[in-house]
């Protein structure tokens, strides 16, 4: 479901290609992470360079070894929400700093926009931050010293853009995160949410392609962290941003994501989207996160509704993309209701026993 | 200071300072007298300061400038080495002998003759303490053990306790003390300082006390006491052992009376030839001094206000020193 | 503590005693160290330092060109400083200069450091600023005051800069710091005596030098606390600056140094407080100013003028210390937008400040008054606190007498025949031992040859009457402060009042009551470790109340949830917990003692400080350099041995 640009949002368009949804289907993958590891202590390299080496967790911490990432391979697509969810100590941190070249890989390959990133140069590395990376984190990172002006203009500072127009541009993504007004305010005078929004309109500031947000709503209180996921809904809707957010919250990521990749132990043990991962977890830690996950709020209709031969139906009709939970009111006077698509054509249809059923399994 | 040629000659590293110190006297043979001002060195005691400004007075009368610069006593020999100080007024033979043979055997420093004055240094008790030890000032009556118990603490107890310079003053009274065969611990002061706080702790509560003091200074103007009455020092006293009342021993007798001298930077000669004149012909003596340090120390007078007193005084004798 | 470890100490312990007891006879070179087996390295000190002088040469100029040229550069802005404050601006040298330009007045001074308070810290400050300057100048200290304050001014940028510099490098190349921690220490820890006729030569005689000495001995803590403040920075902001693509020095500059300014801003104290400290010193090589004063009037006994002058250092060190804190409290308070006005309104403080300097500047030579604070007013204690000590004196010298007596007879000797006897080659032993059990190998090897190198250069015995003297000191500044600090932790006014105090004791100059405690205690060992105690007394009340109110509360809740009483809270919760933080107070304790040392020698003592003191009378670099050498390295054994232990114990307690 296209949402038409914001006027405010604008420019930002401009060097997004026009995407289709949030459903990613054919585009292009945008960063490509194929079999990454990330293993801390002496001699890591070599460990892995052997051939055909045992590289089980036993194995590495017997050789003194830390494995924080290992053999992760994924594939974010141009303008998808890509969540990697995992507890503490899962290694999703590292992986995302990996992905980013802030922690070197110890081995693998990433690829950003075709590119390989483990073989650019560090002027390379830093060109590619400063313009094409942003990264939003879980403690927020603004510099004490500075107003929220200065801070979100900083990255642009950094580049050398002259003073006016990093201004203009800084007081824009201000504007963009709702935060007018507090321009001249330093960060310690602006509660937790409002901070966020600081490190957001920042990371956001330098107009990125890929956009890391490093559990960003983490230190947030209840209520503040569901308004903030809304308002990261509201902003992504408008900029269509390539974005790997890093959560230990599963509703959270459940949330948010076009797809998800559950972390364990430094591997990823499931990725897949939401509906894929609550309605058939991989392994019993997998469902041990969805069990409590009301099925409901997460299974689209599109995956339950029966092929239909007759385009007609009982007349009351609902997208394909719309949640079960959402459809559910309509049964109050049907058993079936009619399924159509983005464009209004019908696909399907949707019956009150699948709906029961799945409402029944929790 | 000469900043700026001294920045410049360190910037091209032609004219190292050390060897400023060194420059041969054909540079300034013949050459105007240097217009720059005569460091001289100030020290922390009355009569130095004294000296030095009469000193610097008459060289301002001279026509020279001056320049007064705090420095300590000791330390101030790497300055006179360099020439980054000029002159020290006051290098007593007792304190300051070692540091000075030191610095003149670099040829950097050179001694500017003897001030006139003298420093008499020896041991010294209050008045009060005759009563307790009816003989004194002859040295002998410190021989009676119950005199020596008079001027015992517990912790010297049953010797008397005799309160001694600084270890660098030397001064050999571990020795004397020991060629005498006197009943006494010699305890070393570590300044000057502490050396008079006793002292008038002491006098304050009418106790005993023995002590190294010296002359020009304010205390034997302020304390009523006496110098003890060692024999005589003579040279031989002190380099021959068959000497004295001790056939076995050095150093039984008293102290000598040490010269005070004026020393400087060897430069002065050639970059301030009239200075280096006035400056070896300067001389003051005892009394003059004791009496200035008393109005300063005790009547509570300005330092520059004694000395233009005797600036006032005594023009004949300073003209003849600045005389060309 | 396993049953093996304790197995080792005591089998370690009697190895000792019975080498101590019963080795004499067999083994004397282990008791004093062969004359023979003598490391001469004081000639070697001396041979190095005599070429560096006069011959030492980079081809186009001379090691003392390039000394003197750095004097030269610090002497630029320490003449421009001077010019200000005191003498004003000159045309000519000498006796022969000409004033063209008069210093700013009194009442300038004053007026602007108030405002510079009241923009730092409000009204508050402005009136504690204002009280603090004034009292110098009411009490006629003006002239020497402002001599110290300039060479201050010129030292701690100087200081601070170097010492941010010399950390940020320290953190940006593992390799440097592993070079720079040792230099670090002996910077801190060798008496500035040792150095000082080396300096001079170098740097030439004057406040230059005195600038020079200040910053090596005041300089360390802010390269230290420059590498642990990075270090703090959190993770985020490196990251943070990586993303952004920041360069490495928009990283340093940009990111790291400005997040870490809280921290930074505990060096900047330090430097002040540390320079405050060298201000006697410094006088005796030329700064002149109040260190100056201090040293003349208490050689004329003048208890009250010393003590006057001594008291204008510590209303210099609480004015600069309470400034530098409140522009360290202040970074990152709001600043009202730049408003649109005209001059006055953009920058009211720098328009109020010009205005006052120049109206008084023209005022002053209509009126003298108001250039120079006028004689009449001026006030003085003049012969009060002589009179003060004179009655104590008289009145108490025999009680005081009585407690000195008992206390050296009964602790202070014995402890120093015991350590007197004990064989040099047991105790590098044992404090190797105590080196490996503590800390490992590495730490063993260090602790083993820094004391055997004591030994081996000839200044063992020197050493152990230095380790008594301060050993003594130690514990009795433990002993008083730990419980003052216990006290004031948990009284928030009882702490005001004895923050102000330790401040005071930490910059008065330990001259000032060093003289009155000759004349109450004579000149001995008592009186020495009254010295030390009264200075290094404050790092173990400070650390103590430090450590007792970082306690987490929510141990103290649980404890009082448990039903313990206040003493078991205390006992059993808070001073378990609070024990690292106070040894290294203790740690700190003993650092303070040993800087103490030189001082002691001016009492008579005949340890470490007394043989630097001699050196530097007799313009022996080697002598000096070598005795304070050994005074470093007593204190890097005490340091290094305490550290590991606190860290073991921290570990212990599950706090790391």
């Amino acid at each position: 479901m296209p949402l038409p640009a914001a006027p405010c949002g604008g420019f930002f368009l401009l060097s997004q290609t026009p995407q289709t949804g949030r459903m990613m289907t054919a585009s292009e993958p945008k960063l490509i992470c194929r079999n990454v590891w990330k293993v801390f202590g002496a001699g890591a390299g070599e460990f892995l360079g052997v051939k055909d080496a045992d590289t089980s967790l036993a194995s590495l911490s017997k050789a003194g070894l830390v494995g924080a990432v290992r053999d992760v391979n994924l594939e974010v697509h141009a303008g998808e929400i890509f969540v990697i969810m995992g507890l503490s100590g899962s290694g999703k941190s590292t992986l995302v700093r990996c992905l980013s070249r802030l922690v070197e890989p110890t081995s693998g390959e990433i690829l950003f926009n075709g590119e390989n990133l483990l073989a650019a140069s560090e002027s390379r590395m830093i060109e590619i931050r400063r313009h094409q990376m942003g990264m939003v984190f879980q403690h927020f990172a603004l510099l004490p010293h500075m107003t929220v002006l200065a801070n979100v203009a900083f990255p642009l500072e950094v580049q050398g853009v002259d003073r006016e127009t990093r201004e203009a541009r800084a007081k824009k993504m201000i504007d963009l995160v709702g935060l007018s007004g507090k321009e001249n305010f330093f960060p310690r005078e602006l509660s937790g949410g409002q901070q966020q929004r600081v490190g957001i309109a920042r990371s956001l500031s330098v107009e990125p392609e890929l956009w890391f947000l490093d559990e960003p709503f983490s230190a947030l209180d209840p209520l503040i962290r569901r308004e903030m996921q809304d308002e990261f809904v509201r902003l992504q809707s408008v900029l269509k941003k390539t974005i790997v957010f890093i959560t230990h919250d599963f509703d959270e990521a459940i949330r948010l994501a076009d797809r998800i990749a559950i972390m364990k132990d430094g591997s990823i043990v499931q990725a897949g989207t939401p509906e894929d991962i609550v309605l058939n977890p991989a392994t019993p830690y997998v469902a041990e996160f969805t069990r409590n996950v009301p099925k409901a709020k997460v299974v689209k209709v599109g995956s339950i509704m029966r092929a239909a031969k007759s385009a007609s139906g009982t007349g009351a009709t609902v997208r394909e993309r719309a949640t079960i939970a959402e459809a559910a009111p309509i049964f109050a006077n049907v058993d079936r209701i009619g399924v159509i698509d983005s464009t209004g054509k019908p696909v399907g249809v949707l019956h009150r026993d699948d709906v029961v059923e799945l409402m029944m399994r929790g | 200071m000469p900043l700026g040629t001294r920045t410049i000659s360190s910037a091209f590293g032609a004219l190292a300072l050390s060897a400023a110190a060194l420059l041969s006297s054909s540079q300034w043979a013949g050459a105007q007298e240097s217009t720059d001002p005569i460091k001289l060195t100030l020290h922390d005691w009355t009569g130095q300061l004294i000296t030095t400004q009469i000193m610097g007075e008459v060289l301002k009368k001279a026509g020279y400038s001056v320049d007064y610069v705090q420095a300590d006593y000791l330390a101030q020999f790497a300055g006179l080495e360099t020439g980054d100080l000029d002159v020290a007024m006051e290098m007593w033979e007792t304190t300051g002998r070692d540091a000075m043979d030191a610095a003149t055997a670099t040829g950097k420093v050179e001694n500017f003759g003897p001030t006139g004055m003298k420093a008499k240094e020896e041991w010294w008790f209050p008045e009060y303490m005759k009563e307790k030890c009816p003989g004194l000032p002859n040295w002998e009556a410190l021989k009676d053990e119950k005199c020596a118990e008079a001027f015992s603490t517990a912790e010297t107890a049953p010797k008397g306790r005799y309160l001694g310079g600084p270890v660098t003053w030397g001064g050999f009274d571990d020795e004397r003390v020991e060629a005498l065969n006197l009943p006494f611990e010699v305890i070393h002061a570590g300044t000057d300082a502490a050396l008079f706080a006793e002292l008038e702790s002491a006098y304050q509560r009418k106790a005993p006390i023995l002590l190294w003091i010296y002359a020009p200074h304010w205390a034997p103007a302020k304390y009523k006491g006496e110098w003890i009455e060692f024999p005589e020092y003579t040279k031989e006293c002190y380099t021959d052992p068959k000497w004295g009342s001790n056939p076995d021993a050095q150093y039984d007798c008293g102290k000598p009376h040490g010269e005070i001298w004026k020393v400087g930077w060897a430069g002065v000669k050639d970059k301030w030839p009239g200075a280096h004149k006035a400056i070896k012909a300067f001389t003051l003596d005892n009394d003059e001094m004791g009496q200035m340090i008393t109005k300063v120390d005790l009547d509570g007078k300005k330092v520059d206000d004694v000395v233009a007193e005797w600036m006032g005084g005594n023009e004949a004798r300073w003209s003849e020193w600045i005389k060309k | 503590m396993g049953a093996a470890h304790l197995t080792a100490w005591f089998a370690a312990l009697a190895i000792f005693v019975l080498l101590w007891q019963f080795g004499e006879p067999i083994s004397k070179w282990a008791f004093d160290y062969p004359k023979a087996w003598q490391i001469p390295l004081a000639r070697w000190i001396s041979d190095a330092m005599k070429w560096l002088v006069n011959e030492a040469s980079f081809g186009l100029f001379t090691f003392t060109d390039l000394t003197r040229f750095i004097a030269d550069i610090v002497n630029l802005p320490y003449r421009l400083a001077l010019s200000l404050l005191s003498t004003g601006f000159l045309s000519g040298q000498g006796s022969s200069a000409v004033q063209i330009l008069p210093p700013l007045s009194w009442i300038a001074v004053i007026a602007v450091v108030t405002l510079i308070g009241y923009h730092a810290g409000g009204r508050r400050l402005a009136a504690i600023v204002a009280i603090c300057f004034g009292f110098l100048a009411v009490f006629g200290q003006w002239q020497s005051a402002m001599v110290t304050l300039a060479s201050i001014l010129v030292a701690v940028p100087l200081g601070v800069v170097g010492g941010l510099l010399l950390g940020i490098a320290a953190y940006r190349w593992p390799r440097f710091e592993t070079a720079l921690t040792p230099i670090l220490d002996l910077m801190q820890t060798i008496p500035v005596f040792a150095y000082l006729v080396p300096i001079l030569f170098l740097f030439g005689f004057g406040p230059t030098a005195a600038i020079v000495a200040t910053l090596i001995y005041a300089m360390p803590p802010m390269t230290r606390i420059t590498v642990m403040a990075l270090r703090a920075v959190p993770s985020e902001f490196r990251d943070l600056g990586n993303m952004i693509g920041c360069t490495r020095r928009q990283m340093t500059w940009r990111v790291l140094v400005p997040s870490a300014k809280d921290s930074l801003m505990v060096g900047v104290n330090q430097v002040i407080m540390l320079s405050l400290n060298m201000v006697i010193i410094a006088s005796m090589i030329g700064a002149g100013g109040l260190g100056f004063d201090v040293l003349a009037a208490l050689r004329r006994l003048d208890i009250g003028a010393g003590l006057e002058a001594g008291l204008a250092i510590v209303a210099l060190a609480i004015a600069l210390d309470r400034l530098s804190q409140a522009y360290a409290a202040r970074a990152g308070a709001p600043v009202a937008p730049a408003s649109t006005g005209g001059l006055v309104a953009r920058h009211p403080y720098t328009v109020a400040a010009v205005a006052v300097i120049l109206v008084t500047g023209v005022a002053g030579l209509i009126l003298p008054a108001v250039q120079t604070y006028p004689d009449a007013l001026k006030l003085s204690t003049g012969s009060f606190w002589s009179n003060v000590v004179g009655w104590i004196n008289v009145n108490f010298f025999d009680t005081f007498e009585a407690v000195k007596n008992a206390v050296l007879l009964n602790i202070l000797i014995p402890f120093k025949r015991l350590l007197g006897g004990l064989p040099w080659l047991g105790v590098t032993g044992m404090l190797a031992f105590a080196g490996w059990r503590l800390g490992g190998l590495k730490l063993a090897a260090i602790v083993g040859v820094l004391a055997f190198l004591i030994a081996a250069t000839g200044q063992w015995e020197k050493a152990m009457i230095t380790t008594y003297l301060c050993g003594i000191s130690v514990i009795f500044a433990a002993l008083l402060g730990i419980p003052i600090g216990i006290l004031s932790a948990e009284r928030a006014r009882l702490w005001s009042w004895v923050r102000v105090i330790i401040d005071t004791l930490q910059t008065l100059p330990s001259f000032v009551y060093l003289m009155p405690a000759v004349m109450l205690f004579r000149v001995g060992d008592f009186t020495a470790m009254i010295a030390v105690v009264a200075y290094s007394i404050a790092p173990a009340i400070r650390y103590t109340v430090h450590g007792l109110m970082k306690v987490d509360p929510r141990l103290i809740e649980a404890g009082r949830a448990m039903g313990c009483t206040p003493f078991q809270i205390l006992t059993k919760i808070k001073l378990k917990l609070a024990l690292p933080e106070i040894m290294l107070g203790l740690n700190q304790t003993i650092m303070f003692a040993l800087s103490m040392l030189v001082i002691t020698a001016l009492v008579g003592t005949r340890d470490l400080g007394q043989e630097v003191y001699i050196a530097l009378t007799k313009a022996d670099t080697g002598r000096g350099l070598v005795a304070g050498f050994a005074v470093a390295f007593i204190a890097i054994i005490a340091d290094r041995l305490i550290s590991s232990g606190a860290a073991r114990t921290k570990a212990r307690l599950g706090l790391v």
